[in-house]
């Protein structure tokens, strides 16, 4: 029986070690000079995920980088894809002391305006999302204006006159995604057929293929979808021949580069830089913070082996729609319960 | 609505139904075996993720997918010794034990593939083979013989499995040590070498069942690939009533709605997503529900052996 017990003991320590290893990443603490500024990221799945999370942890980066380590800590803490496993997380950040606690997903929105008044001196943030709280910055993603871009693509690009989009979950940002998606198919094609459909899930990669391999079946040849599940559909769309896909959240051509034409790109540093900025003025909350094009945080990228086979009147004409978009003389329309 | 009743469509619903049902298969098979002896093995879903990683890493260093699928089933039978030696030969509580294989599987895949991929990438796994001849046969041909032979070894593995468990020596054996361990004990049957052979067999299979996902199905890794499959496959073997007819039939039923959900979404009928993409847990839920009046479970599932213990 003792020997049980050990041997349970050293299991749950293998067990401990092991996650612990994959789940946190740099934490750490101890005494820092005041300049310094502590940031914790709650991800909902794997700083390498190729998708949200990781356009984050990017983002995160890039700011250390330019700010130097000796001035930005951060500390990461992986596959918390629940409000309540994020909560914990979260709260413990808080109490940690960091300066910014950012819960990167939708999902935590409620939990975060929740924890938030316990700790009036940090400032939370979390997005996609809209609702600001005293110390609370919401992060939203004008993601239909790439969408739309994207959009016009497809339809000039698909000879099938069939595209697909392989869907997460119908909510937040993959909605707008969508909407301008469709938008921007007809307003080049509008006959054209758009095929959607969800998986149900953000991170199934596997339900992702096998939903892409469906849409490809159904005859759609250019496809598109978000969030971290995405790079599964990427993957099976890759093994068609003649079939292309549309990013968004990253630049995903890695993943396929003979089949990624163009992505949308996130790019959180200009969020990131702004709480920072924010709360070195005293300001710890309170502000929705968007990233589109007219402000850069939102980009098209062409696959640059790609690129090449795009006709140069199709570029020029979605070159001078973004223009439109980033000056404000085209506002893409979002269903009612998005437009604000 | 018509769009869904053409033939094209029933037959591409039926066709990806076989393709998704082999990771059950394997699965489910196997954890049939492991609980036909009386052990219930929890830690599938973790097995089965490793599985899928060490078939993935090696196909990905090695370019070959068949080297992939044999260290996803060595790894199956590490972790298979592992679990048995915890809850055969320690006695452990089986739950907890296959939750803490679960976490483990989750936790070492997540750790070796940071520290040996480092990014998503893809591998070339099994390409389809189609079956001379019959392949062409209309409806008959695309839904059984067009696929990779992952599938096909999954499908023949049921008759297989039927057959040693019903009709050989050692699947009697299975069976006693399953329900009745003192009695095939006192007839001189070792229940713990039995039970040893069933659990690291079964997560053999859950190690191939890994392999079917990342070489079979996606031809790619990526964190939590099995998104809660292994627990499913447990969930049919109850359904199966510890049968591998039932587990085909189970297996079978739950990814053909999951193809049919998946067709009804892309074909634009209007129903919410929501309740489609649900439909084959209610299915199984359903169907778990309504055969379980039925009640008949290995007796000694769940039960640690000691000799003499009477």
């Amino acid at each position: 029986m003792a020997a049980n017990r050990k041997l349970h003991n050293a299991l749950a320590l293998l067990l401990i070690v092991a996650l612990g290893l994959v789940g946190c990443r740099g934490a750490g603490g101890g005494a820092e000079p005041s300049s310094k500024i502590r940031i914790a990221l709650v991800l909902p799945s794997t700083v390498d995920d190729m998708a949200w999370s990781q356009s984050m942890y990017e983002a995160l980066k890039a700011v250390q980088k330019e700010m130097g380590e000796n001035h930005l800590e951060i500390a990461i803490s992986e596959r918390l894809g629940t409000p309540v496993e994020g909560g914990a997380a979260i709260r413990q950040y808080a109490e940690q002391g960091y300066d910014i606690v950012i819960a990167h997903g939708a999902q935590f929105q409620q939990v975060v305006l929740e924890i938030a008044p316990d700790f009036p001196k940090t400032t939370f943030a979390y997005g996609a999302g809209f609702e600001a709280g005293d110390n609370v910055f919401a992060y939203d993603v004008e993601a239909q204006e790439g969408g739309y871009l994207l959009g016009m693509l497809a339809g000039l690009l698909s000879k099938a006159g069939v595209v697909g989009i392989v869907g997460p979950v119908e909510a937040g940002h993959t909605v707008k995604y969508n909407w301008g998606f469709r938008q921007g198919v007809a307003s080049v094609r509008p006959g054209i057929k758009v095929n959607v459909a969800y998986t149900g899930s953000f991170n199934d990669v596997v339900g992702a293929g096998d939903l892409a391999k469906v849409q490809m079946d159904a005859g759609a040849d250019v496809l598109t979808g978000s969030s971290q599940q995405a790079v599964g559909a990427i993957r099976a769309a890759a093994e068609r021949p003649g079939v292309l896909w549309l990013s968004t959240e990253m630049d995903q051509s890695r993943l396929a580069p003979k089949t990624v034409v163009a992505s949308q790109v996130y790019r959180w540093e200009k969020i990131v830089k702004r709480m920072i900025d924010l709360r070195k003025q005293g300001v710890v909350g309170g502000e929705h913070m968007t990233a589109s094009f007219a402000d850069g945080t939102l980009e098209l990228r062409y696959n640059p082996e790609l690129v090449g086979k795009v006709p140069q009147q199709v570029k020029d004409l979605v070159e001078e729609t973004r223009r439109k978009i980033a000056d404000g003389t085209l506002k893409i329309e979002l269903p009612r319960e998005q437009g604000r | 609505m018509e769009e869904l009743l053409r033939q094209g469509v029933v037959v591409g619903i039926v066709a990806t139904g076989v393709r998704l049902a082999a990771p059950f298969l394997f699965a489910a098979l196997g954890e049939m075996f492991s609980q036909r002896s009386g052990v219930y093995n929890l830690g599938v879903e973790g097995i089965m993720m490793l599985g899928a990683f060490s078939g993935f890493l090696v196909t990905w260093t090695t370019g070959s997918a068949l080297l992939g699928t044999i260290f996803s089933v060595a790894i199956g039978v590490l972790m298979g010794l592992l679990m048995a030696l915890v809850s055969v030969t320690l006695r452990a509580e089986q739950g907890i034990s296959g939750i803490g294989m679960y976490l483990l599987g989750w936790g070492l895949s997540g750790l070796l593939f940071r520290r040996y991929v480092g990014f998503i990438t893809g591998v070339k796994g099994f390409a389809s083979w189609h079956v001379p001849v019959v392949s062409d046969v209309p409806v008959l041909g695309p839904v059984l013989f067009q696929h990779n032979w992952m599938v096909y070894a999954a499908l023949l593995l049921v008759p297989v499995s039927a057959f040693v468990l019903y009709q050989t020596t050692w699947g009697l054996k299975v069976k006693a040590v399953g329900m009745t361990p003192e009695a095939a004990d006192s007839l001189g049957v070792n229940v713990n070498v039995i039970r040893y052979q069933c659990v690291v067999l079964g997560s053999a299979l859950a190690g191939l069942a890994g392999a079917a996902l990342t070489l079979g199905q996606a031809n790619m890794y990526a964190d939590n690939i099995t998104a809660g499959r292994g627990f499913i496959a447990v969930a049919l073997v109850y359904f199966a009533r510890w049968n591998p007819w039932g587990v085909l039939a189970g297996s079978l039923l739950f990814s053909t709605v999951s193809a049919f959900q998946l067709w009804v979404q892309v074909l634009g009928i209007r129903f919410p997503y929501e309740f489609v993409v649900i439909l084959p847990y209610v299915m199984t839920i359903a169907a778990l529900a309504m055969v379980s009046r039925r009640v008949w479970a290995p007796a000694a599932l769940g039960k640690p052996f000691r000799r003499g213990a009477y």
